[in-house]
């Protein structure tokens, strides 16, 4: 069971870089009108706002490299818990900057998962 | 109460007590609650605790940088998001951490420790 939390966990993780990366926009596909993400402790709820503030980030092109991913049920919730920590490299920066991000995904009744809660850290040195 | 105060009050009372009462911890976690420490997988009061209290180092001292906390649906709970420096008694420098807390109220009107995942980051 926990191998398969871990899995799920893990492929989302992947997938939700590999759009951030290539694909911003479409991340909106991941959210719904209850999402609430704080980025750098500024709070947005909802996916057109959650949206907006994703591709109004000061960088064109970034790449996500990812060190850790830790996945764990959330009894309550009937969702999962996903921590993930790792370097972000911005186009026309020299160093990368190190992150720590949170997020909450619920089930969908299609059988996805969306993300219900989302945080956001820069780590710094 | 605002929510924003209610993670701080808990984030207080958690680091408080883990760093001069260790075993004290074991108010704040329940039969199901989960610890993910350093990619350890740890379930239940006890085991937890004891994972906690059997940690290499005797002493340390948390010191707290950011603190997010959203809601995390219908249930009441409340996801909150911290990071900080952790200085082990002896250790020359403090190591980085991020630490992810699932609370749950209970009907006593406080909150549990349903999910907890912890990770130094490294440089």
């Amino acid at each position: 069971m926990e191998e398969q939390v871990e899995m799920v966990g893990r492929a989302f993780v992947d997938h939700y870089y590999h759009l951030f990366d290539n694909d911003r926009s479409s991340l909106s596909s991941l959210y719904q009108p209850s999402s609430i993400l704080t980025f750098e402790g500024q709070n947005i709820q909802g996916v057109e706002d959650i949206s907006t503030k994703l591709n109004q980030l000061p960088f064109d092109q970034c790449q996500h490299e990812i060190s850790t991913v830790d996945s764990q049920l959330s009894a309550t919730t009937g969702g999962i818990m996903v921590f993930v920590s790792g370097s972000l490299r911005v186009s026309g920066e020299h160093h990368s900057l190190r992150f720590s991000q949170m997020f909450h995904l619920i089930p969908t009744l299609q059988g996805t998962l969306f993300v219900q809660n989302d945080i956001f850290r820069l780590n710094y040195g | 109460m605002d929510p924003d105060a209610v993670a701080k009050a808990f984030v207080e009372h958690y680091y408080t007590t883990f760093d001069s009462n260790r075993a004290g911890l074991a108010n704040l976690y329940q039969e199901s609650s989960m610890l993910t420490f350093e990619g350890q997988n740890t379930q239940g009061c006890q085991s937890i605790v004891a994972k906690l209290t059997s940690l290499p180092f005797q002493q340390c001292q948390h010191a707290i940088t950011t603190v997010d906390c959203q809601p995390s649906g219908p249930a009441g709970g409340m996801i909150v998001f911290v990071s900080g420096n952790l200085q082990l008694t002896g250790e020359q420098h403090a190591l980085k951490f991020s630490q992810m807390f699932h609370l749950m109220p209970t009907p006593q009107g406080s909150f549990y420790v349903l999910n907890d995942i912890f990770r130094l980051n490294y440089a």
